[in-house]
């Protein structure tokens, strides 16, 4: 059972304690790779899915620094498909990224992605990894310029759009970020955890924000974290940013009624009638996951962050109200 | 409910064996076709029963098991991991740290979890 499914962590693999049990057991698994090559041709030989695990332990053990072991996999992956293939050069330049020493060393390889793409200016991986090498070496600006230019080739690749987002968001520029996300939704528009990143994301530039554009962000916020929800019964992320932004445009509403008289909240459809029902709602909800996450303690091991951040919340709730 | 269905399917299939055991030639007495009609059904039910628990054929109901399960399977994981994006030199740093003990990770010793060290 350890060692044939390394699967169920694989899938699990962002999170530092995966990457640490996968990468140990990374000679293991080779070994049994590797024993297999030897009676099976090329195209014939093994599932697809066991280089998507390689993959994966590709990226395990370059973050737990096992250089050896990385080595191997890459080396693995170009003998099935050929050193040229694009998504291996990708692998092979971040293995090179992530073992070059110093600066300098990084600046040359930018220089072999520039001279890659010279040769091949539509090769995906090397552009991405071109990106988040600028990205990585602080050059933010580059690397978003240069992610536009991608996007402008390829302007249905979600993935990119969300990096987008992200260096957009890294850099404070919240607008863009959403903007970008919207993107994203247009091609996957069922993806229940971007529309809560976005909701998160206008929440955020709700709370740096005042007046009108407050009050519209904060319910494109709420409407967001909802579609979430319903997308997606479960999702902790959702109902946790629900219940922060249904409070917060209920505080700031009743403000406002002191304030100016009836203004921006009349016209709202969000009555807050409706925001106390969405906030009880979700906390019933985030309770009911809260308890099934501690009594089911295994599988959330690894991911406690979420977990101990929805049960303070809760608590504050709790006292808050009392 | 394993046993039990898989017994009812069996006693069925066993009355339909008996019920087609008996020779006869012209008009079937009535108690043979009762008895086929009961193996039928009995068959059936035992099936059913014994059927594997069925998946959600609604996209929330189906998304909300993913997200109970751990998240592993969720299809839209990718957006966030962006592999293709990696700055795999802060990763390494990242775990370089926690395996040093400098920044402690939720999850790994779930009991001393303090909270401050849940926020990224």
């Amino acid at each position: 059972m350890q060692t044939n499914t390394p699967d169920l962590e694989v899938a699990n693999g962002s999170n530092l304690v995966a990457a640490f049990h996968l990468a140990q057991r990374a000679p293991l698994i080779l070994r049994r790779q590797g024993n297999m090559i030897p009676h099976t041709s090329v195209n014939s030989g093994k599932n697809p899915e066991d280089y998507g695990v390689i993959e994966q332990l590709l990226f395990s053990c370059l973050q737990s620094g096992d250089d050896k072991s990385a080595l191997l996999c890459t080396e693995e992956l170009a003998a099935r498909f050929g050193v040229t293939d694009e998504k291996v050069t990708g692998l092979r330049g971040l293995y090179e990224e992530a073992t070059a020493e110093n600066r300098p060393t990084l600046e040359k390889c930018l220089q072999k992605y520039d001279l890659m793409l010279s040769e091949n200016p539509v090769n995906l991986p090397i552009l991405k990894r071109r990106v988040a090498l600028l990205r990585s070496l602080s050059r933010p600006a580059d690397a978003i310029s240069s992610l536009i230019n991608l996007l402008d080739a390829v302007p249905t690749d979600a993935e990119a759009w969300c990096e987008l987002a992200d260096l957009y968001y890294s850099q404070g520029m919240s607008s863009q970020a959403a903007f970008c996300l919207e993107e994203a939704l247009l091609i996957v528009p069922n993806a229940w955890n971007i529309h809560a990143f976005l909701g998160e994301i206008l929440y955020s530039n709700a709370l740096s924000s005042d007046g009108e554009d407050s009050f519209s962000l904060l319910e494109g916020s709420i409407h967001r974290f909802c579609r979430s929800i319903e997308l997606c019964t479960d999702y902790l992320r959702g109902l946790y940013g629900l219940i922060l932004a249904t409070l917060l445009l209920k505080k700031n509403q009743h403000l406002d009624k002191h304030s100016e008289g009836p203004s921006a909240q009349t016209r709202s459809p969000l009555t807050s009638k409706i925001l106390d029902e969405l906030t009880i709602f979700a906390r019933e909800r985030l309770n009911e996951i809260v308890k099934s996450r501690t009594s089911n303690h295994l599988i959330w091991k690894g991911n406690q962050g979420e977990l101990i951040a929805a049960k303070e919340l809760l608590d504050r709730l709790d006292s808050s109200t009392l | 409910m394993g046993f039990l269905s898989r017994f009812i399917a069996l006693f069925g299939l066993v009355l339909l064996a008996h019920a087609n055991t008996n020779p006869t030639t012209s008009a079937l007495p009535q108690d043979i076709i009762i008895e086929a009609l009961a193996s039928l059904v009995l068959v059936s039910a035992g099936l059913v029963l014994g059927a594997e628990k069925l998946k959600p054929i609604s996209w929330s109901e189906w998304a909300g098991q993913i997200e109970r399960e751990g998240g592993a399977r969720n299809p839209y994981r990718r957006l966030e991991d962006r592999f293709a994006f990696w700055d795999v030199r802060a990763k390494r740093k990242e775990f370089a740290d926690w395996i040093r003990g400098e920044v402690p990770v939720p999850g790994t010793e779930s009991e001393t979890v303090s909270v401050s060290a849940s926020k990224k």
